[in-house]
């Protein structure tokens, strides 16, 4: 018996609402940034559970682009939060507000 | 030897294209080098013409093709030159003339920071110069035509940083370019008429039968007139030419006085078959020489400015030559037109000699007695002006005799009196200067010097040219020398002899020559008069005179007034309406740019709620249609 589709979508939501929140309440970019990573992370698990149910490949390709993606979104992200750490020793992202208008 | 004509510009083209690209490293060469250049044509020329003397006289038209321009259907055009007596006169003229005024030039710019562009421009306008009188057809003849034109506006504007040689250029490039664009427009016509523009076609024997209708070669006459007349600066088209003496004088000399005004002549003696075959063509050529000589010999009295008077006066001898042309007697006009480069020329430079001196004054009535200071330059300019004024057995004296005399052994009393006016008038206009400058009483401050060697040695090539050329080319026994050698190109001369006797017309000739120029010694060189007050004590006559009839204020209010008014009122639509929208679009993008900013916080949380907000209400609208 297979599992219900309904069982992934919740999981899939509550990560997602959870890395919304993390990204709305959460000042550290690190932490910003995994929360955005669980956000990615659970459309991918809605994915695959829809390409499940439909017996058919196309989500669970469409979740490996995700992931290339999101390695290397980490790559450039990584890199401007260190370089931003390193000029302003803060890795707080309401310290970087230089786009005020 | 003829296949080797195009040499000749094309010396003069290298010497422009040396000056133009490595004159810089060349400095003080330049001038010299360009001299070289000219002097080499004038030697080519010389070979040439020897050539043409050992052929019979049918035998000595020869067409060279070089290649052909370009061909659009049945139209071809070639690059060809024509030899025959007519070019090579032409060319003697300008490669000789041209390079004393080159060689002059080496001593006059000597201070120019820059001598090799201005050589680079005088080199080019004798290329121009020459494929104009070389040219075998009428389209290589407007290119040369154009040239010179452009020339003569890179040439009057040298010194372009003064604002008055700036706007001189330009008024005399555009009022020249309404000739040339009627003038383009008559040799269209002759392409359709004709369906070819090589002078042999057009001007061969066949343009005599029927080809066209009289009404047709009355057009083209009067189009090519019409470029002839803004070229030579005769009426109505003569403004540019007394404001173009802001040029540095030896152009003035050289292009406005020796050559390229006179192109308009030589546009007409060449197409003189065109002109023949209209019967109100050449009378109109008469009537406008007239009036342009007796119009110019009264507005150059009253210039007291030396070159403002020598220029009307170059206006006044082109006068002369169109009125020669218009009675058909072109050989006439060409020996004015070769004695005029003479003499003209000597008094340019010697103008030039006497503002050197002076530092560039070139008011008359700051001059005065020069002759002391000046003696050489005093002697060039007596020459010159004799000459000019007709007292024999000067060069002047043999050319406007022949023309004024032709008028009245040709049958036409009322043009030889009106003629003989002009004459009257020109021997009365040049002495002016002459006494105005030389003679009487002292005038200038500090004291004058005289030109350096170099100055002076074209000059007596020159005067000695201004005194026998007329000897040479022009006495009358059975015709002239100038006009046998002349006669294959252009046909003898009608015979006839009315009027009166050859010997009265030729005392009545001279006697009103010494008769004004001894007027001019008692009115401005012996003391007698006060011409200084004349001014003042008639002050509309002098007004009219100095201002040249006021033809500049009439144009003023015919066309440059209205013009300026239109430019003004597209100006205001300009600003109001196409700038207008384009400020009043970009205000309001200002105005809206300082509202936006209070959504950048600048704080990414606040914009990842928005984000989400906003994925909420997506989400919201399609849950609600489903």
């Amino acid at each position: 018996m297979r599992t219900p589709i309904a069982y992934f979508l919740i999981l899939s939501a509550a990560l997602f609402a959870i890395g919304t929140v993390g990204v709305l309440v959460r000042r550290n970019a690190l932490v910003i940034f995994m929360s955005v990573e669980l956000q990615l992370n659970a459309v991918n698990v809605a994915l695959v559970a829809f390409s499940r149910m439909h017996n058919e490949l196309d989500g669970q390709v469409l979740a490996f682009f995700s992931m290339v993606v999101a390695a290397a979104e980490v790559v450039v992200g990584l890199a401007i939060i260190l370089n931003v750490y390193r000029r302003r020793h803060s890795a707080i992202v309401d310290d970087v507000s230089l786009l005020r208008g | 030897m003829f296949d080797l004509v195009w040499l000749i510009p094309a010396v003069a083209l290298a010497g422009a294209m040396a000056n133009l690209f490595v004159g810089r490293k060349m400095g003080r060469l330049a001038g010299p080098l360009g001299t070289i250049a000219v002097g080499a044509g004038f030697v080519l020329g010389l070979l040439i013409l020897f050539d043409l003397l050992s052929s019979p006289g049918e035998e000595r038209t020869h067409v060279v093709r070089l290649y052909e321009w370009f061909a659009a259907g049945r139209f071809s055009v070639s690059a060809a030159f024509r030899v025959d007596p007519l070019s090579i006169t032409m060319v003697l003229v300008v490669t000789g003339v041209g390079a004393l005024i080159h060689a002059y030039a080496v001593g006059y710019m000597e201070h120019d920071p820059r001598p090799d562009r201005f050589f680079a421009y005088l080199n080019l306008f004798v290329f121009f110069m020459l494929v104009l009188v070389l040219a075998d057809n009428y389209l290589l003849l407007y290119l040369g035509w154009e040239g010179v034109g452009l020339c003569s506006y890179l040439l009057i504007g040298y010194w372009g940083d003064r604002p008055a040689a700036a706007s001189a250029a330009k008024k005399a490039f555009i009022t020249t370019r309404i000739g040339d664009s009627a003038m383009l427009l008559g040799i269209v016509l002759i392409f359709v008429h004709f369906g070819s523009l090589e002078f042999g076609e057009v001007l061969g024997e066949r343009a005599g039968q029927g080809i066209a209708s009289e009404g047709a070669f009355t057009a083209i006459s009067l189009l090519l007139l019409a470029g002839a007349v803004g070229k030579s600066a005769q009426l109505p088209l003569h403004v540019w030419l007394p404001d173009a003496m802001e040029g540095p004088t030896p152009v003035s000399a050289l292009i406005h006085a020796a050559t390229m005004v006179t192109a308009g002549v030589y546009l007409v003696v060449r197409s003189h078959v065109l002109f023949e075959q209209s019967d109100i063509a050449l009378p109109v050529v008469l009537v406008i020489g007239l009036i342009s000589a007796v119009y110019a010999a009264l507005a150059s009295i009253g210039q007291f400015d030396i070159k403002r008077a020598l220029a009307y006066s170059t206006m006044s001898q082109i006068g002369f030559m169109f009125f020669a042309a218009g009675m058909g007697s072109y050989t006439g006009a060409m020996l004015l037109l070769v004695c005029h480069a003479f003499y003209k020329a000597l008094l340019f430079l010697t103008a030039g000699n006497v503002m050197h001196g002076l530092h560039d004054e070139t008011d008359l009535r700051r001059m005065g007695d020069l002759r002391r200071e000046m003696p050489i330059s005093a002697v060039w300019f007596s020459i010159g002006a004799l000459s000019l004024a007709g007292i024999p057995p000067l060069a002047g004296f043999f050319a406007k005799d022949h023309i004024v005399n032709f008028a009245s052994t040709s049958g036409r009393t009322a043009a030889y009196v009106v003629a003989l006016v002009a004459a009257f008038l020109s021997a009365l206009y040049i002495s002016r200067p002459l006494f105005l400058a030389f003679f009487g009483s002292n005038r200038y401050e500090g004291r004058a010097h005289d030109a350096q060697w170099s100055m002076h040695a074209p000059l007596v090539v020159l005067a000695v040219g201004g005194v026998v050329a007329g000897l040479l080319l022009g006495l009358q026994a059975e015709g002239g020398v100038l006009e046998r050698f002349l006669e294959p190109t252009l046909g003898a001369p009608e015979a006839a002899h009315l009027g009166l006797p050859e010997g009265v017309l030729v005392v009545i000739g001279s006697v009103v020559a010494i008769g004004a120029v001894a007027l001019g010694w008692w009115i401005w060189a012996s003391g007698r008069v006060d011409w200084e007050a004349f001014p003042r004590r008639q002050p509309e006559l002098a007004g009219w005179l100095s201002n040249a009839f006021y033809v500049n204020t009439l144009y003023a209010w015919l066309v440059r007034i209205p013009g300026t008014d239109f430019s003004r009122s597209v100006r205001v639509v300009d600003d109001r309406v196409v700038d207008g929208t384009v400020n009043e679009v970009a205000e309001d993008v200002g105005r809206a740019s300082r509202i936006a900013p209070i959504l950048q916080s600048g704080f990414v949380r606040q914009y990842a709620l928005v984000f989400l907000l906003g994925a909420g209400v997506l989400l919201l609208i399609l849950g609600l249609r489903f």
